[in-house]
Parts: structure tokens; sequence; C-alpha cells
């Protein structure tokens, strides 16, 4: 029951509202996803130019949320949606406020780029942080995808990747402070990193509940809160 | 570089249009979908008021309903909705027997309230319906004053025998169907004279007047403004503390609103019976999802 | 100027002028109708008013006991058959001394009217101490003699009196003694071949005593099968078929229900002609099927939510049609009882078959007495020679059509203020 045929309303106008929810989503998701991109790259090619391109974008960002809730705030006032379209709506609201979340990680991570390159680059960590944030990536695209299609599947696999960042960040977190101990003149360009590490880490975060907000829209379970097994196992009974 | 390749050979995706061409992949909900045999959710209660199991309705040849087992918990208050000619009205209309007014109406089936089996041909029908009141779509009071409008009931089924009983139960029904203080001054003032909003609580009154422990309603608000309808639904949850009631609906707001269970009725079929929060925010039918948001109706 | 308006403005002359066409020729029917209504009202009371006036004659009459040849006023006999014709012809020649010839007496003497004696024999037997002395008594005037001082002087011509007679009246006229005043006898006597006597009690009393018949029989009858066809019957071939003939009935010519009761209520219960029990019961069967038709209508447009509301109470059927469908359909079966009732007043040819249009002078005392009704009062004066009756007709057109509109207006007003309760 994937299909939520979103487009088979009575009233056309209202196919039409949810469908331009769905395109203002999607579109300031592909606008987040590179800022991701554009923030990593930023610091792994110090890179400031382009860092400054993500501050730029988060503005933009920003004016999206604020039009997308609008947006959403009309559909619930004028069409009182029920069940899916309800589900629909709050969905968009609640990824809505995830992005721009993202968004203001990404702009964290360009911070941290721009800092770099003024006091010299950072001498360990880029390989972890082109790793992870090449994971997290992953995840928003995948988790975007899984709403773009409403593909319950994909958005229980961002749930997984999301647990693989997280060891993966733990993992960077442990080597970082092995250098720190060995060379403590780094310490404050490596705390750098470890930031923009912490900001991709929350990038996954957020993607995960990206992917658990689509669950609830096409399955109408809460799957919030509960380990990835019995998400995996509430969404497999549902079927 | 090299490791910053991955990330650049990856598309931006999302943020292709294409994505929602997904949502016409499978095929729509449309009228023809097939009805499944058993509703689903859950029918049936512990505590039934009114206990109805495989009722089916005939119009001269025709069958208007077909196999619906339900339970009307005590004191909940039940919505019935679908889209028109669904069978949901005459369904309604099976529970205090107004069908039998129609002399082609058959109906089939078991249908009890508590012990009592409401086709029991020993039954007699007049007793049915001082245990089960209705109130129907177009507020229709007596053209009588409001005082007689309300006493009606009580005096033909003699349940008062002096004037101040009467008065009592008079005053009492009016002051549960909140209209008590609009009309205190002009009780014998005709029930017709009042507005659309005050005749149909006039009409509730006149109902609860007779003590029943079900109300039937039959799109109760239909003919209603928006502020008379607000006060009905209010007086629905107010009155729900005593007595179990029925409501049929074309008003999907006013079912979320004042139900606790919801049942969908589809083509005399019964499709999905379930909590109200249920039925409006995750419904498990896809014939209930596509006619609550608008799919079809 | 787009497409659509330049059409529209093409078209639109055209429809306003066909607009005006049709109520032209609406207004143009109306007219008709009011015009042909009162060309009908000015003809009928035009002729009729002048049944409402009579002339008399004041003479000085002399009560002399031996003209009247009564010895003894006590003796009720004797009073009763008094020569008054003598003191009447005597007062008569002390008016005209001059007339000796014998015939000329006679024309003389038919200047007034045969009733004038028993307008004396009256006064006598209300005041015996009458005898003996004389009054100045007012006379009524023959027909012919009171329709020639109706006349305007110009068609004085045209009335059926001798030039004798005429110069008799003149100076009576002359003499001021005619005087003219209201026509009593027209309400207070039954029918008689001499017009100036006849009146239309015995029509209205018979009218009155046969509709008291026909709404005693009619009204219950037809709401209680009214009632029970629209309430009570099973919907079966059987009922369709009532419900058809009843309709059938209400077509069928009401001649036909004269000769029902000829052969049914005279031939085969033998019951007397010409009596108001007979035709109420006649035109009972002539009004019956409007009455039930009416109801129906009336009670089939009780709401069904009224129904409905009193059934989900737990009102048994019974209480449902006495509670609430029979108040809210009474004006409507009221209206179709009076319109029922107004159809039989003015109802002529089943009366005309059960012998109700015998002459009869004596004033029906109730609905056995025989009788006859207005309409058929109508048919009969119509048909009378003499001229005055010409006027009595169109008296009697005037107080049928009176009693019509009285009725529908009760019709009207009943309903009005039967509805206007809820």
């Amino acid at each position: 029951m994937d299909n939520l045929n979103l487009d088979q309303h009575i009233s056309r106008q209202f196919n039409a509202d949810l469908e331009e929810l769905k395109t203002q989503l999607l579109e300031m998701g592909g606008l987040v996803e590179q800022q991701i991109i554009d923030a990593v790259t930023a610091i792994t090619s110090a890179d400031s130019d382009l860092a400054e391109k993500v501050l730029v974008v988060e503005d933009e960002v920003d004016n999206r949320e604020v039009t997308l809730d609008e947006n959403c705030t009309m559909v619930l006032a004028r069409r009182q949606p029920a069940a899916s379209d309800l589900r629909m709506v709050l969905a968009v609201a609640k990824i809505n406020r995830d992005l721009e979340r993202m968004g203001d990680e990404a702009q964290k991570v360009a911070k941290m780029a721009i800092h770099l390159n003024e006091h010299g680059e950072a001498p360990r960590g880029y390989v972890e942080l082109r790793h992870i944030g090449s994971l997290v990536h992953q995840m928003v695209i995948m988790a975007l995808d899984s709403f773009a299609r409403f593909d319950v599947d994909l958005a229980v696999k961002v749930a997984h990747e999301d647990k693989k960042v997280d060891q993966e960040y733990k993992s960077a977190m442990r080597e970082l402070a092995t250098y720190m101990m060995e060379d403590p003149r780094s310490i404050s360009r490596v705390l750098n990193i470890i930031w923009s590490l912490r900001a991709l880490e929350r990038i996954g975060d957020h993607a995960a509940n990206i992917a658990e907000h689509v669950i609830y829209l096409v399955k109408g379970l809460d799957v919030r809160h509960i380990s990835v097994k019995e998400m995996e196992r509430q969404v497999n009974e549902s079927d | 570089m090299d490791i910053a390749q991955p990330l650049d050979k990856i598309p931006a995706s999302s943020s292709e249009p294409a994505a929602g061409k997904a949502i016409n992949v499978k095929e729509g909900v449309d009228q023809d979908t097939p009805v499944p045999a058993k509703p689903v959710g859950n029918p049936f209660v512990d505590d039934p008021k009114m206990k109805l199991r495989d009722v089916e309705v005939f119009y001269g040849d025709e069958q208007a309903i077909h196999g619906i087992s339900l339970d009307i918990g005590k004191n909940e208050v039940l919505s019935m909705i679908g889209p028109s000619g669904c069978g949901k009205s005459t369904f309604l209309r099976c529970l205090n027997r107004m069908n039998d007014t129609i002399d082609i109406c058959r109906v089939k089936g078991s249908l009890h309230l508590e012990d009592q089996d409401l086709y029991d041909p020993k039954l007699d029908v007049v007793e049915l319906r001082a245990r089960v009141g209705m109130v129907f779509q177009k507020p229709n009071p007596f053209p009588k004053s409001i005082y007689d409008n309300v006493a009606y009931g009580p005096r033909i089924h003699g349940l008062a025998n002096r004037r101040s009983d009467l008065d009592e139960i008079v005053e009492t029904s009016l002051q549960k169907a909140g209209l008590w203080k609009e009309v205190k001054d002009r009780l014998h003032s005709p029930g017709t004279g009042l507005s659309g909003g005050q005749q149909q609580r006039l009409c509730i009154a006149r109902t609860i007047a007779v003590s029943p422990e079900v109300i039937l309603m039959d799109e109760p608000c239909s003919a209603l403004d928006p502020i008379a309808t607000a006060k009905i639904e209010e007086l629905i949850a107010e009155l729900s503390e005593n007595f179990t009631i029925a409501i049929v609906t074309h008003s999907m707001q006013q079912a979320a609103r004042v139900s606790n269970r919801t049942a969908y009725f589809h083509l005399g079929k019964l499709v999905e019976v379930n909590d109200t929060e249920k039925v409006f925010t995750n419904p498990d039918h896809k014939l209930t999802e596509a006619y609550i948001t608008g799919r079809f109706g | 100027m787009n497409k659509t308006t330049e059409k529209v403005r093409q078209t639109l002359a055209k429809r306003y002028r066909s607009e005006k066409r049709f109520r032209a020729f609406g207004i143009a029917s109306i007219t008709l109708g009011l015009l042909a209504l009162v060309i009908l009202f000015t003809d009928i009371i035009g002729k009729g008013h002048s049944a409402f006036i009579e002339h008399r004659v004041t003479l000085e009459v002399s009560f002399d006991a031996d003209v009247l040849q009564i010895s003894d006023v006590n003796d009720a006999d004797q009073v009763t058959y008094g020569n008054y014709i003598a003191a009447i012809r005597a007062a008569m020649s002390e008016q005209f001394p001059e007339v000796q010839n014998r015939s000329e007496r006679k024309q003389l003497n038919g200047l007034i009217s045969s009733s004038a004696e028993f307008e004396l024999r009256d006064m006598l037997r209300a005041d015996h101490s009458l005898l003996g002395q004389s009054r100045t008594v007012s006379l009524q005037l023959d027909d012919a003699a009171d329709l020639f001082f109706k006349a305007s002087p110009g068609k004085r011509d045209g009335v059926r009196v001798t030039d004798l007679q005429k110069s008799w009246l003149l100076t009576l006229e002359e003499r001021d003694l005619v005087t003219s005043g209201f026509n009593q006898s027209l309400f207070t006597r039954g029918d008689s071949r001499e017009p100036e006597q006849a009146g239309m009690l015995g029509a209205i009393l018979g009218s009155l005593f046969t509709m008291m018949v026909t709404l005693v029989l009619s009204f219950p009858i037809g709401v209680a099968a009214a009632i029970y066809l629209e309430e009570f019957a099973p919907k079966n071939k059987f009922t369709d078929f009532i419900e058809v003939n009843i309709n059938n009935l209400a077509a069928v010519p009401s001649i036909i229900f004269g000769l029902l009761g000829v052969s049914i209520f005279i031939g085969l219960f033998g019951m007397p002609r010409s009596i108001p029990l007979v035709g109420g019961i006649v035109l009972t069967l002539m009004t019956l099927p409007t009455i039930i038709i009416s109801s129906r209508a009336a009670i089939k447009a009780v709401p069904p939510s009224i129904r409905q509301a009193a059934m989900g109470l737990g009102a048994s059927n019974m209480q449902v049609v006495l509670h609430h469908v029979l108040p809210l359909a009474l004006p409507g079966m009221l209206t179709g009882a009076i319109i029922g009732m107004a159809q039989a007043l003015g109802e002529t040819a089943p009366l005309l078959m059960i012998g109700m249009v015998a002459f009869i002078v004596e004033l029906p005392a109730g609905p056995v007495d025989p009788a006859t009704v207005l309409p058929v009062q109508i048919f009969l004066w119509a048909g009378s020679p003499e001229q005055a009756f010409v006027a009595l007709t169109s008296a009697a057109i005037m107080v049928l059509l009176a009693f019509l509109i009285t009725m529908n207006t009760i019709a009207v007003l009943l309903r009005k203020r039967l509805e206007r309760r809820w």
C-alpha cells in the first residue's frame, strides 16, 4: 500500500496543493544536499569560496522553510486533510524542520572550513571527514528519495545507515583523540574537524528522522525512539 | 581529491521532479475496488448495547444491506459514514424499525438491544421506539407549542401522571438539550417558530424526554449552519454520558469530532470499523482512506 | 464588444417583444373574464334589484261588521271567513266613486293584490277591537300595478295594464297614496303563482336542510374514507381499483346521481319524493368524491417528517393520525368540504330527478317536509310567464350567489385561521 494516490482527489486544486508541498520540499532537499557536499568539499579542498556559498544558500533554505511552513498551514486550514493527506502534510512540516536543521549543521561545517583556511589546515581527520561526509550524503539522498517515492524499504535502509555513521563517527573520534594526544599543538585545528564531524553526524540523525517521518507518512506508524530492529518488525508486520 | 570523488558522482537525485511520478505507478482506488468480505478493524466491543449480526435489508428484490455485523458499545458515540446510497441510513433505520413503514422493505439477521430481539414478532414496535429514539435530518418539531413538543412522548407513553411530573420532565429534557435558557419564557409559543438549530435541539429534547437508551441520529446537522452544528455536536458529547448514540453523517469532520468509533459503509457493506482517531489518521482499508480523503464520494 | 454580447443584443429586442406579447395576451384574457363577470352582474343586479322593492297603496279601510259579515268577533271561523274583499272594494270605490261599470269595477279591484284580504284578516285577528272602526291601511298592489310604479315614466307603456287602470294608478300616485318599501314577502313567504306574493324562504330553507343532510353525511364519510385509504389501506390492486373509481365518480354527470336517487332511495327504499333528506343523500353521493379527493390531498400534504417524528417517539399509527395528521390536514379537508358543499348548493339536475321541482307553497319545517331548493326555484321562476318573475329570478340568483360567495369566503377564512395557529 505504498501508493498514496495523491493525485486522485475529487478536488484537482487539492491534488495541486499537495503536489506543490512535495515539490517545494524536494527542492529544498536538493539545496540542503548541495550545502552538505559543498561544506565537506570546502574543508577537504580548503575552498573558502565554496564555504561562503554554503552560507549564502543557508539564507535561501531558511526562507524556504518559512514558506513551506506557511503552505502547510494553508493546506491544513483550507482542506482539513484526513488520513494519508493529513500524514502527508504533517510529514512535510516535520521533514521541512529536519532539512532546515541539516542546513544549519552544513553551515557549521562551512564555518569550520573558513576557520581552518584562516588558521592553517589540520594535520589529520580529512579522510574520516570525507568518508563520513560521503556516508551522510548518501543517507540524505536515500531519505529524500524514500520520501519522493514513498519507499518504506529505502527509509528503513536509512535507519541502518545511521547506525553505521554513528559507528564510523565513534571510531573517528577515538582516532582524532589519539592525534591530539600525540600533537597537542594541533588540538585547536583537530577540534574544528571534530566539530565538523559532529555536525555531519547530526545531519545523519536528521536524515534518519526524515526516514521515520516517511514511514509515518506511508504506513501511519510512529517509529520514533525505537530500535531499528523493532522498526523493521513493525514495518513488515503492517504489510 | 580522490576521496571527494564519490561525493561528486552522486547525483542530486532528490531534487529531480521525476521522483513525483512514482505516485502514478500503481493503479488508484475507485468505486469498483472490492469491498472486503469481513470488515477490517474492530466491529465488536466487550460491552455491547446493541448487537447486530448479519443484517441484510432488501427493498423488494434489491438488496440494500449485505450482511453487516456490528456492535454499538454502551455510552459510546458510533458514527457511520460513507458515500450516498451506501446504506448507512437504511441500517440506522433498522435499529428502531423505522423501515417497517416502507412496505417493500424486509430486514434479515439478528438485531438485539441488550437481550431484546428487535424483530421479535411479539415485540411491540411502540415499546422499542420508546427505548431507541431517533433524531432526523431535517428539524421536524410538531406544529405545537414547545412544551407540547417535549411532552408528547411522555404523554403517549403515560410516563407522567401529574401535571407537575410532566413539567419536570419537560424542564429537564430541555435543560439536557441545552435549550432551557433560551425557551423557558416562551414554552407555549410554537416550536416551529424557533431557529433551525433550536428546532433540532428541541427535537433532541423531545427524544430524550422519553428517556431512551439509544438515540439514533440521521444526519442531524445537515440542515444547520456551523454555529448551530457546533452546539448540536457539543450536545452529543454531553449526551453520550447517559445515552448510547449512533449517528449517520455526511460530514467527515463531524464524525471525527463527535464519535468514539467510526464505521465506514460502502455499497451496502461495512468496510471498516475503528476508533475514530485511527480512521481519520491511518485507516486500515484503502476504500475508507479514499473516501475520507476525498478521492471519491 | 465581443461576439456573445453582439448576439445577445440582436436577440434582446425580439425576446422583449415576445415577452410583451405574452403579457398582453394574459392581460387580455383576464380582462375578458372580468368583463364577462361585470356584464353578468350588471344584468342580474339590473334586473333583480327591483324585486327587493314593493309598492303599496294606502287606503282608508272600514272594518264594518256588515260588510265583513262578522257578527261575533270572538268566533275564529267568522274572522277567518270574513268578506274582507268587500271592505277593500269599498275602500277603492271611495277613491274612485265614478266607477260604476261592472267590468270597470273588476279592473279597479284587480289593482289590489289578492293577498290584501289576508293582511286585513291578520289585523283583525290581532286586534278584535278593530271591528266597526276604520283604519288607514297600506295594501299590497297587484304585480302589474307594482311593475307600473317600478318602471320609469317613459317605459310605463310596456306594462300590461289597461288605460283605465293606468289613469287610476296615476291618480293614486297624485293623491300621494302610493308608498314604496322593502319587499319583505320575498324573504318571509314560500312560492306563489302571484309574483307579488312569491317568496324564496321555502327554497332557502329547503337548501339549508339539504345542505345540512349533505354536510352531516358527506364530511365524516369522506374524511374517514380518505384517512383509511391514505393511512391504513394496504397498497394492492383492490385499493388501486377503489382509487380509480373514486376519481371516475367525480367525473360522473350529476343527473346520473339523480337517477340513482330515484331508483334506490325512492323506488327501492320507498322514501317520499321532493324531500331534502333524499336530496341531501343524493348530493352526498355527488360531493363524496370531491371531499375524498381533497381530503386525501390534504393528508398527503402533511410533511412526512412530522409522521416520522411521531413514529420515532413511539406513537402508534392511530395516534400519528389523530394527533398529527388530522389536525394538520383539517384546514385542507374543510376547504374541500365547503367547496363540495358550494357545488352541491348550486346543483339542480339530480334534484329535478327526485321531484324537488314540485310547486310547494308551504315552508318546510324539517328535512322530511317536501321542499324545493334555490337553484330549482330559479329554474321554476325563469319558466313562469308573468313579467314580474323576471325580476324575481334575478333576485333569487343574487341570493344564491350571495350564499356561494359567503361559503367560499368562510372556506378561505377558516383555512387561514386554522393555518395561522401554527
